[in-house]
């Protein structure tokens, strides 16, 4: 049975549960079998802040999974915090312009991004998120960018309409991060 | 009477909390009164985002001593009322709860267990599976369905009404945050489709016309003098429970009927068993699964039938065998062995499960 297993964390705020809700909405639009669990604290902001995704061809069980396939670890707390959902199959992908450190752990392989620079000097901060959905999107390959764009377009549509621009930047940021990790996966 | 939103099998992707809002309407509650805790903020937030096209009511209370109380005065009334919690918030709602116990009030409550003790995390648990079959000062006359997943939230949302309503125990929909909190699909569907018709709801106080000419007075008692008076209600009671149990107890087994290794777990534990069970079949480990869908009253017959089958008990839970306890003392005079595996206030995964069987097999429980 085929089943992807994808931890996404990072501090409250950065945008992870959003890109998550995104995320898990496009597999259930795309008739897959989904699972989103949010795993914060009760900060509104500053917390280490973790979802827990399935994307799944059958029904799921367990919903709360031992190891992901993909982890993402989007500031130095998480990095200290998900050691624990990696194995040696796992693919870690952190983000370089964020962490002041580099993930230890034995892995399939660990990617660096500089997604919060990139998102700073050529886009805008508030599509960090975005990127970082491209870069999952394309390391996992369970779905495709155009599910990704529909399921945008359910949560985000009214706010396209009002700023068309608002629409190609986010469009934009996820190619971005799909380019960043493409050559990098590997087989 | 409120306005239903489900005519026809509708399926969404939905959280847990909104599920449990949907399932409510579909029963036909008209009524929630309640105080906002984590995680089960959005059954509330639900409830009042379809108010506009329900037409039921909704009041939010200073507290949940209070939630409770007036969820019991909107019953009283002759409302399909119901409330919701979670930890701190079910601890402090026990003083209502057993006064519905104590006058057989259709008492509906989801609970939304969070880690505990006291504030702790606001994720998830399975820490107050004790706490609602057995809070407050009494004898525990409750009905618990404990759910694992979506589907479940929305099918046993509908039937806590009417087992509430039709055996007058306060009935629980035990959940927690992983479900309240988590997405996944699920069907809604008229419960009339399904052949379930509601039970009707009829008010125990306001009746029509003057007290003592045209009705009776109607006493509900919390109260007694003397101590032979007391034990002669609760007598009662408990053969009320007793005679009920039989008819309410559900429980799940998957690949039970051979399982060497039988693990007993309930809520969404027992999803994580189940992608264990196939996991470790898979490896020859026969391994299988008896799941109480209600934790009180307990389907006894059925449990013991299927722990005389098994050469071993896994007993696992997000919680320090608060199951266990109440199961262990059900299975008295059996003597299949039994292990462990508890993670406090923590989800167990199927890995979890998969890793504490095959040790099982290596070197076998002795207790």
């Amino acid at each position: 049975m085929a089943r992807t297993k994808m931890v996404l964390a990072g501090e409250g705020g950065q945008g992870v549960q959003s890109v998550a809700k995104i995320l898990v909405e496009a597999g259930y639009e795309a008739g897959k079998q989904v699972l989103y669990i949010p795993n914060f604290g009760v900060e509104q902001r500053g917390g280490v802040s973790i979802a827990f995704c399935q994307i799944a061809d059958e029904k799921i069980g367990e919903p709360r999974f031992a190891k992901g396939d993909i982890v993402i670890m989007l500031s130095d707390r998480a990095i200290d915090r998900c050691d624990t959902y990696v194995d040696e199959n796992a693919i870690v992908v952190y983000d370089t312009s964020v962490c002041t450190k580099k993930p230890e752990c034995k892995c399939k392989k660990i990617i660096g991004i500089d997604a919060n620079r990139i998102a700073n000097e050529q886009l805008s901060a508030r599509v960090f998120n975005i990127i970082i959905l491209g870069v999952l999107i394309a390391a996992t390959n369970v779905l495709e960018v155009s599910d990704i764009k529909n399921a945008m377009e359910l949560a985000l549509g009214k706010k396209f309409d009002a700023k068309p621009e608002l629409r190609e930047l986010n469009y934009k940021a996820l190619e971005m991060g799909m380019n960043m990790i493409k050559d990098k996966v590997g087989a | 009477m409120v306005k239903k939103l489900i005519e026809k099998d509708t399926k969404m992707f939905l959280t847990g909390n909104e599920v449990l809002a949907y399932a409510a309407n579909a029963a036909e509650a008209d009524f929630m009164y309640g105080y906002p805790i984590t995680p089960q903020n959005e059954i509330m937030h639900t409830w009042c985002k379809l108010l506009p096209k329900t037409e039921a009511g909704f009041l939010q209370t200073e507290d949940e001593i209070s939630a409770g109380f007036s969820t019991i005065g909107g019953i009283l009334a002759g409302k399909r009322a119901f409330t919701a919690t979670a930890g701190p918030g079910n601890v402090i709602m026990q003083d209502a709860q057993s006064m519905a116990e104590m006058m057989r009030i259709p008492f509906v409550c989801a609970v939304m267990q969070r880690g505990g003790p006291s504030t702790a995390t606001v994720i998830y648990a399975q820490q107050e599976t004790r706490l609602t079959c057995f809070g407050g000062n009494g004898e525990g006359f409750r009905i618990v369905y404990s759910t694992a997943g979506h589907q479940d939230l929305y099918d046993y949302m509908i039937k806590a009404f009417n087992t509430a309503w039709t055996y007058k125990f306060p009935t629980y929909v035990l959940a927690d945050g992983y479900q309240g909190k988590m997405r996944e699909p699920v069907m809604l569907y008229d419960p009339k489709s399904r052949g379930i018709e509601m039970v009707p709801v009829t008010p125990y106080l306001l009746g029509e016309g003057e007290i003592g000419k045209d009705r009776k007075s109607v006493h509900l008692r919390n109260t007694y003098n003397m101590e032979e008076e007391l034990m002669e209600v609760l007598d009662q009671y408990q053969e009320d429970y007793n005679k009920m149990a039989e008819e309410v107890a559900e429980y799940q087994e998957y690949k039970a009927e051979d399982a060497e290794i039988l693990v007993i777990a309930h809520g969404i534990v027992a999803r994580s068993a189940v992608t264990a069970i196939d996991e470790l079949r898979a490896k020859g480990i026969k391994a299988g699964l008896f799941r109480p869908i209600t934790i009180r009253p307990l389907a006894v017959k059925p449990l013991r039938a299927a722990v005389q089958r098994a050469k071993q008990i896994l007993f696992t839970e997000s919680a320090n065998g608060q199951l266990a306890q109440m199961v262990l003392e059900k299975l008295y005079g059996l003597t299949t062995p039994y292990s462990t595996l508890y993670k406090m206030g923590v989800g167990v995964t199927g890995d979890d499960i998969v890793q504490k069987v095959e040790q099982m097999v290596k070197t076998p429980a002795t207790v």
